[in-house]
């Protein structure tokens, strides 16, 4: 015999976060929780271990009451039966296997708004009732779920469509499919309440420890690695300061995770002291790698990420990186992303890259190192071409220009009307100390020294 | 007699990994990491050394970045990984794609967009410390072919006021490791480390007939190679 049983919250109690999907899992393995408001649990089989239905009820409601909860109860041979009874009459609804019909018929039509639970509900309940359905129903004199059940299904499809049959079998007392049991969902999340608030890095460095190493005793015995992680922090001013870390690979050991989360608070620390700590994870099934004989050493993802963090917090998290050719014609413009450290197996198709990036490039005996803030120079000019420069900066030679190549035009971003906007001539110019790039700013007519050719 | 002696004094050393900088001995078929310029690989016997430190020096505009850039593109071209702890963000990404490198294997840690030619001492100071220990925590993390440290253009008065043992600290991080540290700068920084020591010169070749067809073609390198393993006498590799 098949036995759905359906709790839900007292609308005027409120309920603590999952503890009705507790309850309902302490009493079967085939569990469809909704949110912290219901959950819906196979019973079927119950009847042989703890009585009839009326029984199953009160053991229920026991169990609720000894955790806090007031809920309502309904039991019924369908999902939508139980749904319905438990949301629409306090305390415990019964509608024995194969009468469903006859304890629904007395519920007026306006509970079956209680169906209305949107699209993420659970496979059975998305029902989803159109309000204008139920006035039409209003209207033909309908008042209760017994007088819609009594009516011809083909006649009702003829005249609402699908959602006039859906409607009929929920009143009926027949579901449109069975219960799909959703499985426990693990949370990897470990919290700490202080007896004293700490304040500083370092005494917190032993409460992440001891967090991460026994979320980590859980991750191993599930094969999970750690994707995301969240740590909370409650201050001492009732505020509460949250960073969220996004790891380039599962991972799930203690000691990175800890020097993770510790890198990252250094460069965010809190502002006050710390009463609570709180570390969630979101995981990810575990990146087990083989290692091959002949492949190339690569930076672990775990090395990298702590390589990158503490990179970070010496220099700046925006400056580190890899390179990035930016699609411009202004040499001065550079950009970093995210670096990952890709395995070896990749080489062939990047240096067909290489390749098409070199046929794209002129290939120069040389290599210029960019000046991050330009060097203002007097420039001696004669027949449009230098031939003496003078650099404001002290460090940098001058003197008469032995060599000279340009001037290399450019001018770009003219339609954006602001400081991107430039307008320029290149040279490069063989002094006594060196070869440079000079640059002229059409505009200003004032001339720089923006890289240094080596 | 003598000989058990030296070897004993020898063993001592190597104990203390002192050897390296004292006795002209490079283990047998140890790893190098080519670097890119053929003349200098046949004078290295294959490029720069795995677990050593060493250097390239020079002038402006004596090829120190080019002869980097080689090196960065040679060991990414084989798929490896590199980085660069680039100490006044100088690094052009756009040369370095022309030279080779292919930019998604290369770790570019940049420092203050600073002008040296400008900055305060206190301030290079400081962004020379920050690099070092850069390249400190590259280093010690492994897994990376090459791990460069730029400090050209940083006035050599900057870099001397780093601890002596600096540099030595750096070689005993590396060594047995798989990677080959490289400095990069004005004025010979390591050279009790241990590895190579390079010393670069270059003059700018020039082409076309005309103003209006001239062009810098490429520069003349000419390095002089000195080393604790080539400590007989310096060796002069020409482009």
């Amino acid at each position: 015999m098949t036995l759905i049983t359906c709790l839900v919250r007292s609308p005027s109690r409120p309920a603590t976060p999952g503890a009705l999907e507790a309850v309902a899992r302490a009493c079967s393995p085939r569990v469809v929780p909704w949110r912290d408001e219901a959950a819906v649990f196979d019973a079927s089989g119950l009847d042989r271990a703890i009585g009839p239905p009326a029984r199953i009820a009160t053991e229920v409601m026991r169990l609720s009451a000894e955790r806090g909860l007031h809920v309502r109860v309904g039991i019924a041979g369908v999902t939508t039966t139980a749904w319905l009874l438990a949301h629409a009459q306090p305390g415990i609804s019964i509608a024995m296997p194969g009468r469903e019909a006859d304890a629904l018929a007395p519920l007026p039509l306006e509970t079956l708004k209680v169906m209305a639970v949107g699209p993420a509900a659970p496979i059975g309940l998305r029902v989803a009732p159109d309000l204008e359905c139920l006035e039409i129903l209003r209207r033909w004199g309908l008042s209760t779920l017994g007088d819609l059940a009594r009516l011809p299904r083909g006649d009702l499809h003829a005249r609402l469509g699908p959602d006039g049959v859906r409607l009929h079998q929920v009143a009926s007392g027949e579901d449109e499919c069975p219960l799909a049991p959703v499985d426990e969902v693990a949370r990897y999340r470990e919290r700490c309440e202080l007896e004293w608030p700490i304040d500083g890095l370092e005494p917190l460095a032993f409460v992440v420890a001891r967090l991460c190493e026994s979320l980590e005793v859980r991750l191993e015995r599930a094969d999970r690695g750690a994707v995301v992680v969240t740590t909370r922090l409650r201050l001492v001013t009732r505020t509460s300061h949250e960073r969220t870390l996004h790891m380039p690979a599962p991972m799930r050991e203690p000691r990175v995770l800890r020097t993770l989360i510790l890198l990252d608070l250094e460069s965010h620390p809190p502002e006050a002291a710390i009463d609570i700590v709180e570390i969630d994870l979101e995981v990810a099934p575990g990146n087990v790698v083989a290692g091959a004989l002949f492949d190339l050493t690569l930076p672990s993802p775990e090395d990298l990420a702590t390589l990158v963090a503490r990179l970070g917090a010496l220099m700046g998290e925006t400056r580190i990186g890899a390179p990035v050719l930016v699609e411009t014609f202004d040499g001065r413009t550079r950009a970093i992303k995210a670096f990952k450290a890709t395995k070896a197996i990749d080489a062939i198709g990047t240096i067909e890259a290489i390749d098409a990036i070199r046929a794209n490039l002129p290939m120069p005996g040389w290599s210029l190192r960019r000046l991050p803030l330009p060097i203002a120079a007097r420039v001696c000019v004669e027949q449009g071409r230098p031939v003496r420069v003078t650099p404001a900066a002290r460090g940098l030679p001058g003197g008469p220009v032995k060599q000279c190549a340009g001037p290399w035009r450019s001018s770009g971003a003219w339609w954006t009307l602001d400081r991107r906007t430039w307008d320029r001539d290149e040279w490069d110019v063989e002094l006594p100390g060196g070869v440079y790039r000079l640059a002229r700013d059409r505009a200003t007519g004032s001339w720089s020294i923006d890289a240094i050719v080596d | 007699m003598s000989s058990l002696a030296i070897k004993r004094l020898e063993s001592a050393l190597h104990a203390r990994h002192f050897d390296r900088t004292l006795l002209n001995r490079r283990a047998p078929g140890g790893r190098v990491s080519p670097t890119g310029w053929t003349p200098l690989d046949a004078a290295l016997g294959g490029g720069w050394a795995r677990g050593e430190l060493s250097e390239v020096v020079g002038a402006r505009s004596s090829g120190r970045t080019w002869l980097l850039q080689a090196t960065l593109a040679a060991a990414t071209r084989r798929g490896e990984v590199v980085a660069l702890v680039d100490a006044m963000d100088r690094f052009d990404p756009r040369s370095a794609a022309a030279a080779g490198i292919d930019l998604a294997r290369l770790l570019w840690i940049r420092g203050p967009a600073l002008t040296a030619e400008h900055t305060r001492s206190t301030l290079l100071e400081a962004a020379v410390s920050k690099a070092v220990r850069a390249f400190d925590l590259v280093l010690r993390s492994g897994g990376f072919a090459v791990v460069a440290l730029d400090l050209a253009d940083i006035p050599p008065r900057i870099v001397g006021a780093l601890p002596l043992a600096t540099w030595m600290r750096i070689a005993r991080v590396n060594a047995d490791r798989d990677t080959s540290a490289l400095l990069v700068g004005d004025a010979p920084m390591s050279r009790s480390a241990g590895g190579v020591s390079i010393r670069l010169a270059a003059v700018g070749v020039w082409t076309g007939a005309t103003a209006q067809q001239r062009r810098l073609a490429r520069l003349d390198l000419r390095a002089d190679v000195v080393s604790a393993r080539h400590g007989q006498g310096a060796l002069q590799v020409g482009a």
